[in-house]
């Protein structure tokens, strides 16, 4: 953060003091939504239990984690953000969890700016002590400003968050082309390029603002005992790779939230047999203990991806 | 060999004095480990050393509360077996900082990977170069430290062992499994194989103030296993019993034998008797006297018949004669004396002193050779320890474990006071003497009245070391002792110790971890605190090279009290082997049992040239028996008287 601070002070920025990072904040999300999904195979979209004892199948664990802070502002309200970003790749030994290769394990922190907001002169002064990158690049061509300063901070925490997801994809493929067994990849495995095809990774999806059901099997995605699973199904969209998923309920709801303690597997597509999507399903089931407790994701959240977490933000600070 | 880095929080700071650090979960490391932390150059570019010594050990995971464990294996322990991943679990150690190197400026512990202490560590972190050096080493070994399979000797420095810079040594435990008196067995071999020369001489006394554990000093082990005998060779010392012991003990009531366990007659060779007389007992009389015996004028009455009747001739116009008192005997000839004049020529005082103070000190003075019978003689007969002929590295050993607590008093008083007394004149025959007290607490307990023994020991305690005279002392509850007198000892060591102990408040300085495992000790394994060593290190002794008390009993039975003839036989065979029981049994015979015992004390006490003829001699010569000669009948009165009625 010195280093960052300096860059600021060199190009006449005044500092923020003792704002939160933006993942705290509250952010306006997506409206959740319904998707009807084609179900793999002959038959109905239906429930079943597992087939077979939970058993110990995963090799490794990968996970990404981000911190964005707003270290300054420039004149005009525009957010200076100071973004970390990490990823890493964390394989289990025995019964611990050791780091793979020193490749796989990626550290970034720059500084996110709207270039266009602060000009080519200021760009070039932060650019000259510190790396930086630009949030409005995507921007849509002939928009000169000016911007909402909420705008321009959601900007940057997309693009910090962008960053994160292209170092997980680099530390997936690396696992993907030279690792060594099943990869238990915390989220969708639909963008993370070539990982999307190799029948080693495995993805698991925590979150449901997207649910790939219509009105007749919402309820049994939502009846799903602990160790059911329901029949996989393609989710494809335009910009990702079409991946076979399924949801996999880990532990009984209980009087809870009906989607707590279930989570969607995605798979590559080629070779989503139901005797793999089973197999795959009593590796995830293993992975319930021990329990992740005090995260609050704990219904969902395999141990193994709560120690790297834990481990990215022990080698960040 | 690195096991470890430094750590420190907002909550858990390092500090100058104490210091954290995690290990992986395999680490040789425990409560006790020495280890080093190399931090980065001081700003001179000089390296920074820091040398702990663990004193606290933490485990702990991410769990929140073990509840998330019971839910995590389904309330089944066995189910966390079969979890896939472990827990993360931290190792985390707090150490006591030993040394700094450079020692100024004092900063805390800085960030920096820790290792094992090698050998040469051990002596930096002790401070054990300052007194190892080559031609000037004054260290004592006491055992070793160990590490896995390393193991460092540990010294003490014989200067603030054994004096001047501090002296005295304390020790504590449990009974029968702090092993006590094994570690001052063994530490008086170190220090005998290992006393420096340029100090002198040094002798050890012991009191053997129970059972027969000091009895066979001279007496080879014969349980010293190859690890044992690996620790003599490592720590430079003989793996043999001492070489010069003698014993010494009162005798029994009845006077016939030594009040000893060691009364085997393959071991009497160096066993003699301890009797003292008047002459020796009266400067000591207080110890035996309490408060309402000896008042003011009790006490200048005894202080009289000490300064001016006692081994000189004494008269006075109102005696019958001149006294020369020499002994109890005689004491009492003289009270018989005093006050028999006193009573008929209807006195009540005599040279100031109340015929009532002349009785009551008469009472308590001639009392106590019935309350220390066997120690105190009525004749004047003494044996004593060699006074003025201390020899090197002897051992002499007074057993007073049969004598009643009276005798034990007087015996230690005289024995301590005479060492002093000798060592400031330096005509006892050695530089140093190490005395040896078990159950301290009783001798100077913390409490209760002031009595002569306490007086004494607390003298010892602050103003021995300058003499040589050096207290090393045992007992199972240090906190029961006289502050004084342990806070005098320069060096403590620890066995296993009574956990009610380690809870008062005397060991509070102590972390829980190193009070527990104080209270878990092993037989060999001690705790030591010396000057040198800022924080207390846990070392292992070898048994010691003696036989045991226990083995000693079985192999050397101590002999029933024998008959009279019996036991004068055995006292003068020592002194000349032609002696026969058949021979003694005539020459006492008819003799008072009283004057047997005279006799024999009196010919062990001179050693004659003709041991027969002084012993025979020391008996009232008897009249031989003569048949009364028949008398001659009376002559018939001559003439009968006429009428005179008386025959005239």
């Amino acid at each position: 953060m010195r280093g960052a601070l300096r860059a600021l002070r060199a190009a006449g920025a005044a500092a923020a003091t003792g704002e939160p990072a933006l993942e705290t904040r509250p952010v306006a999300a997506e409206p959740p939504r319904l998707q009807r999904a084609e179900p793999i195979g002959a038959g109905p979209f239906s429930a079943r239990l597992v087939d077979g004892e939970p058993a110990v199948g995963i090799a490794a664990f990968l996970d990404g984690i981000q911190e964005s802070r707003v270290l300054a502002h420039w004149p005009g309200g525009v957010p200076i953000v100071l973004g970390t970003v990490a990823a890493t790749v964390r394989r289990r030994e025995g019964r611990a969890l050791v780091s793979w290769r020193p490749e796989a394990t990626r550290v970034e922190r720059a500084l996110f700016v709207p270039k266009a907001a602060i000009g080519d002169a200021a760009w070039a002064l932060l650019a000259d002590g510190y790396p930086v990158r630009d949030t409005l690049d995507t921007a849509k061509a002939g928009d000169t400003g000016p911007w909402h300063p909420m705008d321009l901070t959601a900007s940057a925490l997309t693009a910090v968050q962008r960053r994160r997801e292209l170092l997980e994809t680099a530390c997936a493929e690396l696992w993907c082309a030279e690792g060594d067994g099943p990869l238990f990849v915390d989220g969708g495995i639909a963008s993370a390029g070539a990982a999307a095809h190799s029948p080693l990774a495995i993805g698991v999806v925590k979150s449901h603002r997207t649910l790939y059901v219509d009105g007749d099997t919402l309820p049994l995605v939502l009846a799903l005992a602990a160790g059911e699973r329901t029949t996989a199904f393609t989710v494809a969209s335009p910009r990702r790779a079409p991946v076979a998923s399924w949801y996999l309920r880990l532990r009984a709801s209980d009087g809870r939230d009906p989607l707590w303690g279930l989570v969607r597997v995605e798979v590559a597509l080629d070779g989503a047999t139901p005797e793999r999507c089973d197999l795959v399903s009593r590796w995830l089931l293993a992975e319930r203990a021990p329990v992740s407790l005090p995260d609050a994701r704990w219904g969902a959240m395999a141990y193994g991806i709560r120690l790297t977490e834990e481990y990215l933000r022990a080698i960040t600070r | 060999m690195s096991i470890g880095r430094v750590v420190a929080t907002e909550r858990r700071p390092n500090t100058a004095s104490e210091f954290h650090f995690w290990t992986a979960l395999d680490a040789p490391v425990g409560i006790g480990t020495i280890v080093r932390v190399e931090g980065p150059p001081a700003g001179d570019g000089q390296a920074v050393s820091v040398y702990g010594v663990v004193v606290e050990g933490f485990s702990y995971t991410d769990l929140q509360t073990p509840l998330h464990d019971v839910i995590g294996a389904d309330g089944d322990p066995a189910n966390a077996l079969r979890a896939p991943t472990d827990r993360t679990e931290i190792r985390l150690y707090t150490a006591h900082a030993l040394r700094h190197i450079p020692d100024e400026p004092l900063q805390p512990v800085p960030m920096g990977i820790v290792h094992l202490a090698t050998d040469a560590d051990v002596a930096v972190a002790l401070r054990m170069d300052g007194y190892l050096k080559e031609g000037q080493r004054t260290g004592i070994p006491i055992g070793v430290y160990r590490s896995g399979a390393m193991q460092s000797p540990v010294y003490l420095d014989a200067d603030f062992l054994l004096g001047p810079e501090a002296a005295h040594l304390n020790i504590s435990g449990v009974s029968g499994l702090a092993t006590k008196t094994s570690a001052v067995e063994w530490l008086l071999s170190s220090i005998f194989s290992h006393f420096p020369e340029q100090k002198g001489s040094v002798a050890a006394l012991c009191f053997n103030v129970k059972g027969p554990d000091l009895c066979f000093l001279d007496q080879p082990a014969t349980k010293l296993d190859e690890a044992d005998k690996a620790l003599y060779e490592a720590l430079g010392v003989p793996a043999e019993p001492f070489r010069d012991v003698e014993y010494f003990a009162p005798y029994t009531a009845r006077g016939y034998s030594l009040a000893t366990l060691r009364s085997n007659e393959a071991l009497a060779h160096n066993v003699r008797p301890l009797t003292w007389g008047l002459g020796e007992v009266l400067q000591y009389a207080e110890v035996l006297l309490n408060k309402d015996d000896v008042d003011a004028k009790a006490d200048a009455l005894i202080d009289f018949i000490r300064e001016r009747v006692v081994q000189q001739e004494f008269t006075d116009s109102i005696l019958e004669r001149a006294h020369k008192v020499l002994s109890f005997s005689d004491l009492e000839q003289w009270f018989r004396d005093v006050l028999r004049n006193m009573e008929q020529r209807n006195l009540e005082s005599w040279r100031t002193h109340h015929v009532a103070t002349i009785r009551k000190v008469r009472n308590r003075l001639t009392n106590i050779s019935t309350r220390c019978r066997g120690l105190v003689t009525d004749d004047g007969t003494t044996h004593d320890l060699p006074w003025g002929a201390f020899r090197d590295r002897a051992v002499y050993v007074i057993d007073v474990a049969a004598s009643e607590d009276d005798a034990q008093d007087l015996i230690f008083a005289r024995v301590v006071s005479q060492l002093r007394e000798q060592l400031e004149r330096r005509t006892l025959g050695v530089d140093h003497v190490v005395v040896f007290v078990d159950e301290l607490n009783k001798y100077a307990p913390s409490d209760g009245p002031d009595t002569y023994v306490r007086k004494m020991l607390l003298d010892i305690a602050e103003r021995g070391r300058y003499l040589g005279l050096v207290l090393f002392a045992a007992q199972q509850f240090r906190s029961q002792v006289h502050r004084r007198v342990v806070g005098n000892c320069g060096t403590a060591l620890f066995g296993r110790m009574d956990m009610d102990e380690l809870a008062t408040p005397g060991y509070a300085t102590l972390a829980p971890a190193t009070r527990t495992k104080l209270a878990t000790l092993d037989k060999g394994q001690l705790m030591v605190r010396h000057p040198h060593f800022a924080q207390p290190v846990f070392v292992r002794f070898p048994r010691p090279a003696v036989m045991g008390g226990r083995e000693g009993m079985e192999r050397y039975p101590a002999e029933p009290e024998p008959t009279l003839e019996v036991s004068v036989t055995r006292t003068l065979r020592a002194l000349d082997p032609s002696v026969t029981l058949e021979w003694v049994k005539q020459a006492i015979v008819a003799a008072p049992e009283d004057d047997v015992l005279r006799a024999r004390n009196r010919t062990l006490q001179t050693r004659p040239e003709d041991v027969k003829a002084f012993f025979k001699a020391q008996f009232r010569q008897r009249v031989a028996a003569e048949p009364a000669r028949s008398r001659p009948a009376p002559l018939p009165l001559a003439g009968q008287g006429g009428d005179d009625p008386y025959g005239f």
